[in-house]
């Protein structure tokens, strides 16, 4: 349909539209026509993805100057592949519509591992490899000794690209990645830098996380995409993390050996190129004089990993004398790598400023923070120097040269720490450094600053003031939509006590008693018998499902639950968890019913859907709280606190809040899904805790679903289900959650959409 | 001897059967056995009625081997070759037929059903079964020998085979009791043992392999519940334990599984992430170093690694074969599932999940197919016997009636003629030249409800075997030739034992005697064919 938000005429690739999603549009025109960074919780299953497409390509059709491309950062390939059906559908609805080509030219990004057609190097399957060997096939010096010994292998794909890639544009068209290797296959391009090409001048742009916030990508990807951009991160509910992981790095004493290694290699490979080509070094360090490191016109193929710090902060000055040559590069890290080791030999735990490293680093061995800066690019430039064959062998010793950057550049919002042992294990040593980033808002910063527009949305980001304080940023718009329902079909409760009065919680204190599992059990084993199809349960924590489900057994709960449906179980081993999936699956396809125990946190909870029948209940067993215990933590929160204000409790229980909606979420993924939400902690029926849970859950909850027993939980989930197993037709829909475009002119409907939207 | 086209699996010399030396042959479907010098084999099993075999202990001086069939019966096989060599073509033997058995069996247990069921489906049947096999007149053999291959009778009756799932927890309905002397007594029922087989083919393959030989049957299920393999949170492995082996294969088999490809990309966890961090970065960390875990832990994951195998395993056991899935359309309650999965995942996977907001709604949903209606809407109901025929069928053959009188017309051009038609009815009514040997007064005024039951009986089992009897002309073959020997003794005991009992039954409550004569008449009929041919028989030969 043809709708009109705000005076923009928006294309709507559907018949019908859901209230919400007309009152999503506004808030989203709202904050484009400010030119400001917004953020939006809406449910999962009121179709944000459609309405951002719509109405952002709308935008750009009717302000082409002012907006100019659309990146849609997503967290995995399957939620690329489904934008870019999206899209593709409303590019179909745009050409039946105007009754002409559309001239939009969207494409998916990934990494080679899923981009790759060339018949060896794909074969690989690992993304690191991959990488690898398309880099030993396609640097820049390969192909010049190419040129004077055949023999030399490359790939013709790139090849070719190279030679005619560039010319002529891809025609407009929506490619996801199987379109793109198919458009290359045809011109025996190589996909990969073909869409890394084409990202410069496409109008929308669908990628990972990553390709925007980690620094050690963006750079290579990204640095050319114009400012006029709007950009979206959806299910942004962990953004923070993500922010997080692109800047930190571990380092043990095993990587560290592979280190030494790497280093011994690096040296008798000087030795080998002084006697043969002298010339070579002596070049680069008249560049490195020069400063003209980078001036080469770096090949896109010839960087394998930019800089691992964000682009502001790299010194554009030359190179110190200190680590100019070769040699002294190749001493100057061998005395680095040395001295952590010698750190790495404690017994004790360690945490440190890194300002307060760089001092003692410099007293020890007499090293300067400046030339530890260069460390990342110096080896960079080595490398390509001394045309090392296998780029991946040397992932040690370029994590450390990163580590030596990130170390001397940043020395606030970051910590150190070393741990001689595993908490868990305090008798084994295994000691490791981490230097951690306890600032979100540090590699995110570049893009709010960049782009004109940065909207951050998912079902799950409540409470919503905490996200521009973690990430530091000022939006214009915040708001969040409730879900506008015929029937109340999703159904939460909060499960407090067993049958025997005993209060069920995961609280530390309590969590390894006896009666506390029975009770888990027992509630389990009860709605096993009363739910259909699947039920989904998350633990707190994997080591706490295991003892569970071991006493579980010992009680032969497992053998009664076994009865009423079959089991699977998350394991750490991610295809062995895949395997059980399916047959979770095609448990509850066949009709007999299947449990599956999955953690919160893990990689279920996160990436996969439980629609319909593959989940009918929902079973959060205690508040998934993060191990407080950890040092990173404890140093995060002090940070915070410092920093923004936040207390340590409020940000441990947003943390476990959003983790619980998440994993609950995962059960109700539309409007005609069902499914009851089983919250199993006496610790949820408190207001504090209950006030972080999304509005759209939350408003679901009465006070006659608060801190109920087994039976009666047992009892209410009996009777919803019924409810919800009778037919369900659009026409009890319409008017109410599903609109026409009669019904969403007329002004009674305008102001209840209004009301959708709740500011905060 | 039709032996050449059937492949000769193993041979033995030296094998005694009755006393007399031969020659054993193991074959594709049966074993048989021929005196020295002879073609004729003597000694002829389909593997199918094999029930079981058993060897004589080491210890013993004759070296045999016993097979016990399904009927009860047992053959002895002494193997009379020199010293070591006797034992070594028993063991060879048995191997194979180890091998061989467990194939067959099914099909023999499949056999026993289908027999069980058409004896229950069909009363008169049951009738007759009882009236000759349970009286002793023929062995069941015969009986069926010529019922099965009766068309109609195969595997094509409607709803014969389904496969029934294996219940999730079957292991667990084997409760433990202590016996009160510091034991345990576990109850097993044939439904738990073909669960624990058809979940574990590796249990299965240990049985076949130890039961007979090595294990009494008893001690393997001991050995079973004593094993870490039924204790799924035990880890230490003992070498002597029969069952580490299967679960070593059972993880072997896990693996495997893994290492295959996942079909669905929206459930592969670990291609989810585009740009994994490399290992280093994040915050997460490295990976745990091998032998952090304590033994505690290490059970605990066993436990859960076994319960996702446990549970694929009873899937994978309840799911249809493939090959045989297309033929079986009955599932439980009628419904036809095989075409289900792949169309019913449409909804999750399809682009745009949102099919209420489609103009129209296209109904991804699979119809049901359902074979019997009434069976889904009030479950299972045992079978009756009378024909049931549904409201919507009734309508239907009253509507088709009246279509059939509204069109009917006679067609009088191809009607018998007048005084054709009257010559018939005059043969055929009673004492006309059709009729002459039937008394006239119908058989309900010559005997009372409970005479003519057993008359009816009579009728009913005399018939079957006077068609065994003539079944046999003309006779072609030896077999033929001694089965008519037999039947005709048959005959006569039938004649002795029953229709007599019955005559002198008559005769004491002074009723009519000649309500036998007919049946008499097909006798002698019968003896007389059969003299006729002995006579011919005897004339050849002599």
């Amino acid at each position: 349909m043809k709708l009109t938000v705000d005076g923009l005429p928006v294309y709507f690739p559907y018949e019908f539209i859901y209230p919400e999603q007309f009152a999503y549009m506004l808030e989203l025109k709202r904050t484009l026509d400010a030119k400001g960074h917004g953020v939006l919780e809406m449910p999962s299953g009121t179709g944000k993805t459609v309405s951002l497409l719509s109405l952002i390509v709308a935008y750009q059709k009717v302000h082409p100057e002012e907006v100019s491309k659309l990146i849609y950062c997503s967290r995995t390939v399957p939620e690329i592949e489904k934008v870019m059906m999206e899209l593709k559908k409303l590019v179909l609805y745009y050409n039946k519509e105007t009754n002409t080509p559309s001239d939009l030219l969207a494409l998916a990004l990934s990494s080679r591992k899923n981009l790759c057609i060339h018949p060896e190097v794909k074969s690989l399957r690992l993304g690191k490899e991959v990488d690898g060997k398309c880099h030993s096939l396609t640097a820049s010096y390969v192909r010049k000794n190419r040129s004077t010994d055949p023999t030399v292998p490359i790939c013709s794909f790139f090849e070719e690209f190279d030679a005619n890639g560039r010319e002529v544009p891809m025609p407009a068209g929506v490619y996801n990645l199987q379109d793109i290797k198919e458009f290359a296959q045809r011109h025996n391009w190589c996909p990969y830098f073909l869409a890394r090409y084409t990202l410069s001048h496409a109008n929308v742009v669908v990628y990972s996380y990553h390709y925007l916030l980690d620094p050690k990508i963006a750079d290579l990807v990204s640095r050319e995409i114009s400012k006029k951009a709007v950009v979206v991160f959806d299910e942004a509910h962990n953004i923070d993390n993500v922010c997080i992981d692109s800047l930190s790095v571990n380092i043990n004493r095993r990587m560290l050996d592979r280190c030494s290694n790497n280093i011994e290699m690096l040296q008798s490979t000087i030795e080998k190129i002084k006697e043969t080509d002298a010339m070579k070094l002596r070049e680069e360090y008249q560049r490195m004089v020069e400063g003209l490191m980078e001036a080469s016109v770096a090949r896109e193929t010839d960087v394998y990993m930019a800089n691992p710090i964000l682009p502001d902060d790299i010194l554009k000055e030359t190179v110190p004398g200190s680590i100019r040559t070769g040699e002294h590069f190749v001493g100057f890290l061998k005395r680095f790598v040395e001295y952590l080791k010698s750190r790495l030999r404690v017994n004790h735990v360690q945490a440190e400023s890194p300002l307060a490293f760089l001092k003692e680093l410099y007293d020890k061995v007499c090293i300067e923070r400046k030339p530890l800066r260069f460390c990342a690019e110096r080896l960079r430039c080595l490398l390509r120097t001394l045309e090392v064959a296998n780029i991946i062998d040397l992932s040690p010793l370029t994590l450390i040269c990163n580590f030596a950057t990130l170390v001397s550049t940043y020395t606030k919002g970051f910590t150190l720490i070393i741990e001689p042992f595993e908490d868990k294990t305090p008798t084994i040593s295994n000691p490791v450094l981490r230097f951690s980033c306890l600032d979100a808002s540090i590699a995110i910063k570049p893009v709010f600053d960049r782009f004109q527009t940065v909207i951050i949305t998912s079902g799950t980001l409540s409470p919503l003031d905490m996200y521009p304080k973690i990430l530091d940023f000022r939006p214009v718009t915040i708001a969040s939509f409730s879900m506008t329902l015929a029937r109340t079909c999703l159904c939460p409760i909060i499960v407090g006590r067993g049958n025997d009065q005993v209060t069920m919680t995961s609280k530390f204190e309590t969590r390894e008693d006896i009666a506390v599992i029975r009770n888990y059990g027992t509630l389990l084993l009860e709605l096993s018998g009363v739910v259909p199809d699947g039920i989904v349960c998350f633990f707190t924590s994997y080591m706490y499902m295991e003892s569970i489900v071991a006493s579980w057994y010992e009680q032969g709960i497992l053998e009664n639950i076994q009865r009423n449906k079959l089991i699977f179980i998350e394991t750490q081993d991610g295809a062995e968890t895949s395997m059980a999936l399916e047959k979770y699956q095609e448990a509850c396809e066949n009709g007999r019913g299947a449990i599956l125990l999955s953690v919160a946190r893990g990689k279920v909870s996160e990436g996969i859907d439980f629609v319909h029948h593959y989940g009918r209940a929902v079973i959060m067993f205690g508040m998934p709280y993060v191990y407080t215990q950890s040092r990173i933590l404890k140093a995060r929160l002090e940070y915070l606190r410092d920093q923004f204000q936040i207390r340590e409790n409020d940000f441990l229980t947003f943390d476990a809040m959003r983790h619980a909606a998440q994993c609950v979420g995962r059960a109700i993924r539309g409007k005609t899904d069902y499914g009851v939400m089983v919250f199993a902690d006496k610790r949820y029926s408190r207001a504090d805790k209950r006030g972080k849970l999304p509005r759209w859950i939350q408003e679901h909850i009465t006070d006659g679903s608060l801190n109920l027993t087994i039976d009666e939980a047992v009892h209410i989930s009996k009777h919803f289900l019924k409810l919800m197993a009778q037919p369900f037709s659009r026409d009890d829909q319409l008017g109410l959650s599903l609109l026409t475009l009669e019904q969403l002119q007329s002004e009674d409907m305008l102001r209840r959409i209004e009301q959708i939207a709740h500011q905060s | 001897m039709g032996t050449s086209s059937e492949e000769v699996l193993l041979m033995v010399g030296h094998v005694r059967f009755r006393k007399q030396d031969g020659c054993l042959y193991l074959m594709d479907s049966r074993l048989a056995w021929a005196p020295h010098g002879q073609e004729r084999f003597l000694l002829s099993l389909p593997y199918a009625e094999i029930r079981a075999q058993k060897i004589s202990p080491d210890g013993k001086a004759k070296v045999q081997l016993q097979l016990v069939l399904h009927s009860g019966e047992a053959v002895t096989l002494h193997f009379a070759g020199d010293g070591d060599s006797a034992k070594k073509d028993r063991d060879g033997v048995k191997e194979l037929l180890q091998q061989l058995l467990p194939r067959f069996r099914n099909q023999a247990n499949r056999q026993l059903e289908e027999k069980n069921r058409m004896l229950q489906d069909d009363p008169v049947l049951f009738d007759l079964y009882k009236e000759l096999v349970v009286g002793k007149v023929i062995s069941a053999d015969e009986f069926w020998s010529n019922r099965t291959s009766e068309p109609g009778a195969g595997a094509v009756v409607p709803g014969a085979k389904q496969n029934v799932g294996v219940s999730a927890a079957f292991l667990a309905d084997v409760k433990p009791q202590a016996d009160g002397c510091n034991g345990l007594r576990y109850n097993l029922t044939a439904d738990i043992i073909e669960s624990v087989f058809r979940t574990y083919p590796a249990v299965r393959q240990k049985y076949t392999e130890h039961v007979p030989g090595l294990l009494s049957e008893a001690e393997f299920w001991t050995q079973f519940f004593q094993s870490h393999y039924f204790h799924r949170d035990r880890t230490a492995t003992s070498t002597q334990d029969i069952f580490s082996e299967c679960a070593q294969q059972d993880n072997k088999e896990l693996l495997n599984v893994i290492g295959q490809d996942v079909v669905k990309p929206q459930l592969d966890l670990n291609n989810m992430d585009d740009a994994a961090l490399e290992e280093g970065y994040g915050i997460a960390g490295l990976p745990a170093s091998a032998g952090s875990r304590g033994s505690r832990e290490s059970s605990n994951s066993a436990i859960i690694r076994r319960f996702n195998h446990h549970s694929a395993m009873v899937l994978s056991a309840g799911r249809p074969d493939r090959q045989t899935s297309g033929e079986n359309g009955e599932e439980p309650n009628g419904a036809d599932e095989t075409q289900a999965p792949s169309k019913r995942v449409c909804p999750a996977t399809s682009a745009g999940d949102y099919v209420d907001l489609e103009e129209t709604v296209q109904s991804c949903a699979v119809s049901l197919n359902l074979m019997k209606a009434d069976r889904y809407h009030h479950g299972p109901v045992p079978l009756l016997s009378q024909h049931y025929c549904t409201g919507d069928e009734i309508m239907a053959a009253i509507s088709a009636l009246h279509q059939e009188m509204a069109e009917y017309r006679p067609r009088l051009a191809q009607a018998l003629t007048s005084k054709a038609a009257g010559q018939a009815i005059a043969a055929l009514s009673p004492g006309g030249s059709m009729m002459q040997e039937v008394g006239q007064i119908p058989a309900d005024l010559l005997a009372g409800p409970t005479e003519r039951q057993e008359l009816r009986q009579l009728y009913l089992g005399l018939s079957e075997l006077l068609r065994h009897f003539w079944a046999c002309f003309p006779i072609s073959s030896l077999a033929l030739q001694d089965k008519v020997i037999r039947m005709k003794g048959n005959l006569e005991r039938f004649e002795t034992t029953k229709i007599k009992v019955f005559e002198d039954k008559l005769a004491k409550s002074q009723q009519n005697g000649n309500l036998t004569n007919h049946l008499r008449e097909m006798l002698t009929v019968a003896y007389r064919k059969f003299h006729t041919w002995q006579a011919k028989q005897s004339a050849k030969s002599s």
